[in-house]
């Protein structure tokens, strides 16, 4: 039997650096899929999508709000052909009600341990409109290794280097931000996986390079230490979202390989600037991440906040604007107060302004954006400032041995298509 | 000022949210001679399930037909109560919701927003 699994595109925002990573959430979810299906995955972003192939069943794993309306365009070609569609993910769950409108079927929840009775009805002609699981999560030791077998491998590569592989040791989340939909989708209970098996997963990662995806690893610090603590043998050099600033568990980490973190800049506090500098210290390199547009944000705010991103010396920063995704208290807050004027799925990117913000006008708030990514990259490009913290990573690859040379036959190449060389 | 949540919560309820998730808010119920007032606070942190905004339509109606509430006379407020934070989301907030009602299902909702005082005024007056 065949499985197609689709991962489909969506467009990018202007003017930055685009890299695609190997998508994750698919790979996990198809670790879950029974052994007697053949699965088949497609990344849309990268390979063009074929309609007319032999498969059985489709799957469509989507995982932004910016992708549904394009893997809605997918299942209904599909579904005009005859096949049947599945559909799952993070913005299949945000977005259940309208999805179910082009799908067969639509999984809710966490794969692991429900695919055999899917793949069952499925044969049996018993498919169901909708498999609820957000109530019955499952235990998080038989979460399984992702099936990065699957990935055409060859397709994530940038002139010859290799883009990071994806891994998780957590799911759910105890905190519950303001735009985030974490808590909605994996609950709000922090759920860590155990050691030795996130250890045993990493070991089958042939890529010394790695983004953890965890929402936040800071929410359990013996767990969190004893992760480093393992994950130090494994030589392996690795991104991720917040980790704790307490001393052991940065030393730890920076044993562990840790190459840079994301740090929230919400506010131009001296505990931002000690944050910044603390990880500094222990040889992590930081990218900002700053959501533009919060009420309490006013167009002083905004500039006064990106002057400061340049005196404390990120590595990087990633401007986003406030998107009230589906499930998040900014959307219930934005929605009551009739500040949402944009409902066109594609635009909630992070990049488009898609409500009133409080203190400025929606299209202030969209040039401010604009602003701070010209303004933090005006003496240095974002590919530059990358490009240096690619070569902080090599130096410490090259000490301990885990250096790996680009690829030659690929160093023509970006993502799969022909590039062709600056000529100075 | 500093809100005393207990004035607009009485109770814990317990509803079942989107897809059936366990959900809570704090509820506080006034019937009246010619209206009753239902307000339902949410209970972000503790609350594991659906906020009561995106449920306002399910559950009104649910607790019109549990305490025995004319539909037509129904006060709905959402009330989201003071997080003590420096960030303005999560300040306090009052908001009165109206549903359009037809078969009695409870649709589209409207919402206004109140200040403490009108919230007040409504409770006492």
């Amino acid at each position: 039997m065949k499985f197609q699994l689709i991962f489909p595109k969506w467009r990018k925002l202007e003017g930055q650096t685009t890299f695609n990573l190997p998508p994750h959430g698919a790979m996990v979810f198809a670790a879950t899929i029974p052994d007697y299906v053949e699965v088949e995955f497609i990344d849309e972003n990268l390979e063009e999508m074929r309609f007319d192939n032999d498969v059985d069943f489709v799957g469509i794993s989507m995982l932004l709000t910016t992708q549904i309306k394009r893997g809605w365009a997918i299942a209904d070609e599909y579904r005009k052909r005859g096949k049947k569609v599945m559909f799952g993910g993070i913005s299949t769950m945000l977005h259940a009600e309208e999805t179910m409108e082009h799908a067969d079927a639509v999984f809710l929840g966490e794969a692991e341990g429900h695919m055999e009775q899917v793949f069952n009805d499925f044969r049996n002609g018993e498919l169901k409109k909708v498999y609820n699981h957000m109530n019955d999560l499952p235990p998080i030791e038989i979460v399984g290794p992702a099936r990065r077998e699957l990935y055409k491998r060859d397709l994530y590569y940038h002139k010859g280097v290799q883009m990071l592989d994806l891994f998780h040791a957590s799911r759910g989340c105890k905190f519950n931000c303001y735009p985030c939909a974490v808590s909605y989708l994996g609950g709000r209970k922090f759920r860590p996986r155990p050691i030795d098996k996130s250890i045993e997963e990493l070991e089958t990662i042939d890529n010394n390079r790695l983004f953890i995806v965890d929402n936040s690893l800071a929410q359990d610090t013996q767990w969190e230490k004893d992760l480093f603590k393992a994950m130090i043998p494994l030589k392996k050099k690795w991104c991720s979202h917040t980790i704790e600033d307490k001393p052991e568990v940065l030393d730890l980490a920076a044993q562990a390989g840790a190459w840079y973190v994301y740090q929230a800049v919400f506010d131009t506090s001296d505990y931002i600037k000690r944050r910044v500098k603390q990880y500094h210290d222990y040889g992590i390199g930081v990218e900002g991440t700053i959501l533009l547009g919060l009420d309490n944000q006013t167009e002083d705010d905004i500039k006064r906040l990106i002057d400061f991103l340049l005196e404390i010396d990120l590595d990087l920063a990633e401007f986003t604007v406030l998107a009230p995704f589906p499930h998040t208290k900014a959307w219930t807050d934005l929605r009551k107060q009739n500040r949402i004027f944009n409902y066109n799925w594609d635009d909630y990117n992070a990049g488009q302004v898609v409500y009133h913000p409080k203190h400025m006008s929606a299209e202030r708030l969209q040039e401010l954006y604009q602003y701070a990514w010209d303004t933090f990259y005006k003496d240095e490009t974002q590919e530059e400032k990358m490009f240096k913290l690619l070569k902080k990573v090599v130096s410490r690859e090259i000490e301990d041995g885990t250096f790996r040379k680009r690829r030659q036959d690929l160093s023509k190449t970006s993502f799969g298509r022909n590039v062709k060389n600056k000529i100075a | 000022m500093e809100t005393n949540v207990s004035n607009y919560q009485d109770q814990i309820y317990h509803f079942n949210g989107l897809w059936d998730v366990p959900s809570i808010c704090g509820l506080k119920i006034i019937k009246k001679k010619d209206n009753a007032i239902i307000i339902a606070t949410d209970l972000f942190d503790e609350n594991p399930g659906t906020s009561i905004t995106e449920w306002n339509t399910k559950l009104a109606k649910e607790l019109c037909d549990k305490y025995e509430i004319d539909y037509n006379q129904l006060i709905f407020i959402e009330h989201t109560p003071d997080k003590k934070t420096k960030l303005s989301f999560n300040q306090e907030s009052f908001f009165k919701v109206d549903f359009d009602i037809e078969d009695d299902k409870f649709e589209n909702p409207q919402w206004q927003e109140l200040t403490k005082e009108e919230v007040d005024n409504l409770i006492t007056e």
